[in-house]
């Protein structure tokens, strides 16, 4: 079939029409074979000649569009949706890019500029022909959401799903919500705490009907895709009857304190991992103020010696593990972080006894009384050694090289609570630069204010701590001091340790979400693609994406749940026609495009008694990585066959 | 090795500093300062020491004397950190450490010590009055040929000559008791700033070489001129030469100053005393209106050593303005008693302030900058001998 093919030729202004001789494109692409008309515009993207390409389209009844202009990134929506609107399929209009490809790029030699133009137009034109017209595949979808984590961005998120009309399920790992922030006392800049914030969401969340919260659950497996994942939950036993919440008749009061009197019964201690070790906890535990009310059992180190169930008889130890299948349309990763471990000796930790992590600085705030004291001795002067972790580059040279974002706020912030909170504190800080930024200048001016003293080096000459006679002292070569070498005694060091990703890797590995150079789950683009992963239908919330503080997980699990609503609200998802086709007949089966595909969109199936290549529709992105690979040339690329992409080297070479 | 005292922070506000721990070593204050060099630490090297708590270098350090306290430091501190008044605190904490009887700190952080003290030395000149020196003689024989009252005779027995003498002994020995303590207190800074300098010795004839800024510096104030503000140092220096004046009048020749006539105003004696009188009064009305009003940096904050010292001068100026006027009216009794209550007040001024408070930067800021032209001359001598 002829078609009737319009090509418009922009300006772009001046922008392209200075180099390239547009009057001249027109003239040698009008004479293209099906080139019904050749327009020069001023500019083709402006509202009134939309309308004229528009007008054009239903009067002279084109059945293809070629426009001369930017670069597709820019336009290419725009102008799909002018085709769109003259009653074209979209897929027919084509885009031919002689700004950023031509008049930019070869400004000194515009006769050059002008003789490209002409052939990418005419490759553009050629392609046209034989452009398909394409419809876009639609999927039903699940109006689930599987939010994993219920820290702070997945209660967030949790809420805002279910508010926007999804069914959650939220699933903790641990058996109490909150996670990290509900460890860190008062935060900046309002002073609540991390575990009254965290409550209130955990109660928005109780209090909605369409989330379900499960904690001491697991993602075990995953066999669907967008809109579709088919999600294998295993939820580990609390060791109490199930969603024991409500007090009943007893009153809060009373169930609480029986509670406290089980827990105050149970013989065996172990360290408590919620303090970083820095306190005990009996084998049926709560995180301190921690939701869910029940206590768990850690049936790891519990004896089962039932002194725990003669008190409170709600207490289950014969509970066994439980496994759930559900169906949910997207997946919102909001896992979290791990503290930076520092190694052994890595500035005294744990070879020097008075040497800690802010993590565990933090707690040490929380459950000191009226006096600071650390390991029995009272704390006065604290050593503060920044970046501990983090920024790993020159002497420091080690695999995390960005920087933690919230730990020079957190570390100043807790020195001032510190401060506030004890008698005669005094703060040194040994920063590698303070960082910080936005609102978060207030705290530093405020530290310093108050007295707390500031020395900086740079990665070439880290801090050294040391410990003679049982006294801690830190040195520094202090360029804020002529380089001059500095000590300070310390009653406590603080290591102000980062962000690293979970070492738990399994859920990535589970919904097979990459991660990036700094082995957080990588999104697609940072500024305009900030919370999608490569993967259809997953999304990150939070720090299980990067470094973030509060503030900023919470944003970013507000934009995960929107760009997840967005996506299955409807209840059926519009996928892009450009994907991989297998042609079966000439297929056989050698698993090559299979290793390369980066989706794992593409399995082993049968077709007429042979084993062949299938492409799952809902997770091919049409990167094209499997067609290259076959060795019998079985794959077309829809939008983009082979025919397509000669005709256009035919045009350009000719 | 150094270690860092947080501790000092404390310490230093009670010779004035404020606010200072904010700083960032931003070196805004280094980048107006008009006195500022190549090096770029002036004045923020000294603010940092501060906020460490280096006791050591900050002792060692001639800077604080350097600085004549413009306050476009202050005034362009984006922290407000005030390093023109830290500056201005280190130069009362080195006064303190250079004194080696501990008295000069008392006097700076404790008001009672220091107003005590004046007190105790006014009482002695009373008392000395009124047992020695009573006012017996007869009072028509005080009026001389001018009408004026003879401010030597009023002693019934003891010659104007003699009159003279001993109140020019009295002089001495607080000349003495000055100089004693204000020497020594040079020494220590020269032992601080010089001899215990680990970077550089100083070889015998460059204190001959260098000796010139010396007297230049002391003459001209020179340095002061460079700042912003050149009014600052008018005054100043006006305040400075009238001071030295009336020191040497009063100390060196009295018998010349203090005569039984009274001179035309061409003499000498009278239009040197009014220049002196006019500039330390003037300068004490600026300063006081200025203190108050707190005009500009320099006057923002005021320790309890600046009004002591103002007051103590203005009240020396008062005095001795009203002996002169009664004298030249022929009052003689209100001659005689604001003749001792001048003596009450000076006295205590010079033996207080010269070598253990304020006045004792007449002579270490010339000295700092000897010192620092010693250094520096000693330190170029060794980078060409290297060479």
């Amino acid at each position: 079939m002829n078609k009737k093919i319009g090509v418009y030729i922009c300006q772009c202004g001046s922008n392209i029409s200075d180099y390239v001789d547009v009057e001249r494109v027109r003239e040698v692409v009008e004479r293209e074979e099906g080139v019904a008309l050749a327009k020069v515009t001023m500019f083709a993207c402006a509202d009134s000649t939309q309308q004229e390409i528009v007008k054009d389209i239903e009067e002279q009844e084109l059945d293809g569009l070629v426009i001369a202009s930017c670069s597709p990134k820019l336009h290419l929506f725009t102008f799909r949706n002018v085709a769109e609107r003259g009653g074209l399929n979209k897929y027919n209009y084509v885009q031919s890019n002689i700004r950023e490809q031509g008049s930019w790029a070869h400004s000194d030699t515009p006769e050059q500029a002008t003789e490209k133009a002409i052939r990418s137009v005419r490759a553009a034109i050629a392609r046209t022909r034989l452009a398909e017209p394409l419809v876009s595949p639609v999927i039903s979808s699940e109006r689930t959401v599987l939010v994993v984590g219920a820290g702070i961005a997945g209660l967030r998120a949790a809420v805002d799903l279910a508010d926007a009309g999804s069914k959650v399920y939220l699933i903790e790992r641990d058996h109490f919500v909150g996670g990290r922030t509900a460890q860190w006392g008062e935060l900046f800049p309002t002073d609540e705490t991390g575990g009254a914030v965290t409550a209130d969401l955990y109660e928005e969340v109780i209090n909605r009907d369409n989330i379900t919260l499960h904690t001491g659950c697991e993602v075990v497996s995953n066999s669907g895709s967008v809109g579709n994942f088919d999600i294998k939950l295993r939820i580990a036993p609390r060791g109490a009857k199930a969603d024991t919440d409500a007090a009943g008749a007893e009153g809060l009061d009373d169930f609480e304190k029986r509670l406290e009197r089980a827990i105050e019964a149970c013989p065996v201690e172990v360290p408590n991992a919620f303090d970083f070790g820095l306190t005990n906890r009996k084998a049926i535990y709560r995180n301190s103020g921690g939701f869910p009310l029940m206590p768990a059992i850690d049936f790891e180190h519990c004896t089962r010696c039932g002194e725990c169930v003669n008190i409170c008889p709600e207490i289950d130890l014969d509970q066994k593990e439980a496994f759930e299948q559900i169906k949910a349309g997207a997946v919102v990763l909001a896992t979290g972080f791990d503290p930076y471990e520092p190694g052994t000796d890595e500035f005294g930790y744990s070879s020097i006894e008075n040497v800690i992590t802010l993590q565990q600085f933090r707690r040490l705030i929380e459950i000191s009384g009226d006096t600071l004291t650390y390991k029995g001795k009272d704390v006065k002067d604290i050593a503060y050694i920044f970046c501990v972790g983090s920024r790993q580059t020159g002497a420091l040279d080690g695999e995390n090289k960005y920087c933690a974002r919230h730990c020079c706020t957190s570390a100043i912030h807790s020195a001032v609570l510190a401060k506030k909170k004890f008698a005669e504190i005094q703060n040194y800080h040994f920063t590698r630069g303070v960082r910080t930024y936005g609102k978060q200048e207030s705290i530093y001016e405020e530290s310093s204010k108050l007295g707390d003293i500031y020395l900086q080096s740079f990665e070439d000459d880290p801090p050294v701590v040391s410990c003679e006679n049982g006294i801690t002292s830190v040195k520094v070569k202090d360029v804020l001091t002529e380089d001059r070498e500095l000590e300070v005694d310390a009653d406590l060091v603080v290591l102000v340790t980062g962000m690293v990703p979970r070492a738990d890797k399994r859920i990535g590995e589970i919904m097979k979400v990459p991660a990036g150079r700094d082995r957080f789950f990588n999104e697609v683009h940072p500024k305009l693609k900030p919370v999608e992963t490569v993967l259809d239908g997953i999304y990150l919330a939070g720090t299980s994406q990067g470094p973030k503080n509060i503030t900023e997980t919470v944003q970013s699990a507000l934009a995960a749940a929107i760009k997840t609503n967005a996506l299955i609200g409807k209840g059926e998802i519009e996928l892009e026609p450009t994907m991989a086709k297998i042609d079966r007949a000439l297929c056989e089966w050698c698993g090559k495009c299979q290793e390369a595909c980066p989706f794992d969109a593409i399995d082993k199936t049968e077709f007429e008694g042979k084993a062949v290549a299938g492409v799952n529709e809902s997770t091919c992105k049409g990167c094209g990585m499997c067609l290259p690979v076959c060795p019998v040339n079985a794959i077309q690329l829809i939008g983009f066959t082979d025919a397509e992409i000669e005709t256009m080297i035919d045009a350009l070479a000719d | 090795m150094a270690k860092v005292q947080a501790g000092f922070a404390d310490e230093i506000k009670r010779f004035g500093a404020v606010d200072f721990s904010a700083c960032y070593n931003c070196g805004n204050c280094t980048a107006v300062c008009p006195l500022a060099e190549n090096d770029n630490t002036f004045p923020r090297r000294l603010l940092r020491y501060a906020v460490l708590g280096l006791e050591d270098d900050i002792q060692s350090s001639p800077e604080p004397w350097l600085c004549y306290y413009c306050g476009d430091c202050s005034e362009t501190c984006p922290r407000q950190s005030n390093p023109g008044e830290m500056m201005m605190s280190l130069r009362r904490y080195l006064t303190s450490k250079y004194d080696w009887t501990g008295l000069s700190r008392k006097f700076y952080v404790s008001k009672a010590w220091e107003l005590g003290a004046i007190a105790f030395i006014s009482a002695i000149v009373i008392l000395l009055f009124a047992l020695f020196l009573r006012p017996t003689a007869d009072p028509a024989g005080l009026i001389n040929a001018e009408g004026g009252v003879k401010i030597n005779s009023f002693v019934e027995g003891i010659e104007p000559e003699t009159f003279v003498t001993i109140i020019e002994f009295g002089d001495w020995t607080m000349a003495a008791i000055v100089s004693f303590f204000l020497i020594s207190n040079i020494f220590n800074m020269y032992l601080k700033i010089v001899i215990r300098n680990k970077k550089v010795k100083v070889p015998l004839r460059l204190y001959v070489k260098e000796a010139w800024n010396l007297f230049f510096h002391f003459g001209t104030q020179f340095r002061f001129s460079k700042c912003k503000d050149w009014t600052y140092w008018a005054l100043h220096w006006l305040v400075m030469t009238g001071y030295t004046i009336m020191f040497t009048m009063i100390v060196v020749i009295l018998p010349w100053f203090q005569t039984e006539r009274i001179h035309p105003i061409s003499h000498p004696q009278r239009f040197l005393g009014y220049y002196a009188t006019f500039g330390i009064l003037l300068a004490i009305i600026v300063w006081s209106v200025s203190r108050i009003r707190r005009t500009g940096e320099v006057h923002k904050y005021t320790h309890a050593s600046d009004w002591i010292f103002l007051i103590m001068l203005f009240l020396t100026t008062l005095t001795g303005i009203l002996v002169h006027f009664f004298r030249i009216g022929g009052l003689i009794y209100p001659t005689y008693y604001t003749y001792v209550i001048h003596l009450a007040i000076l006295m205590p001024m010079l033996i207080i302030e010269v070598p253990f408070s304020k006045w004792s930067h007449i002579a270490y800021r010339p000295l700092a900058i000897y010192f620092t032209s010693l250094i520096n001359s000693a330190a170029a001598l060794e980078r060409e001998e290297k060479k």
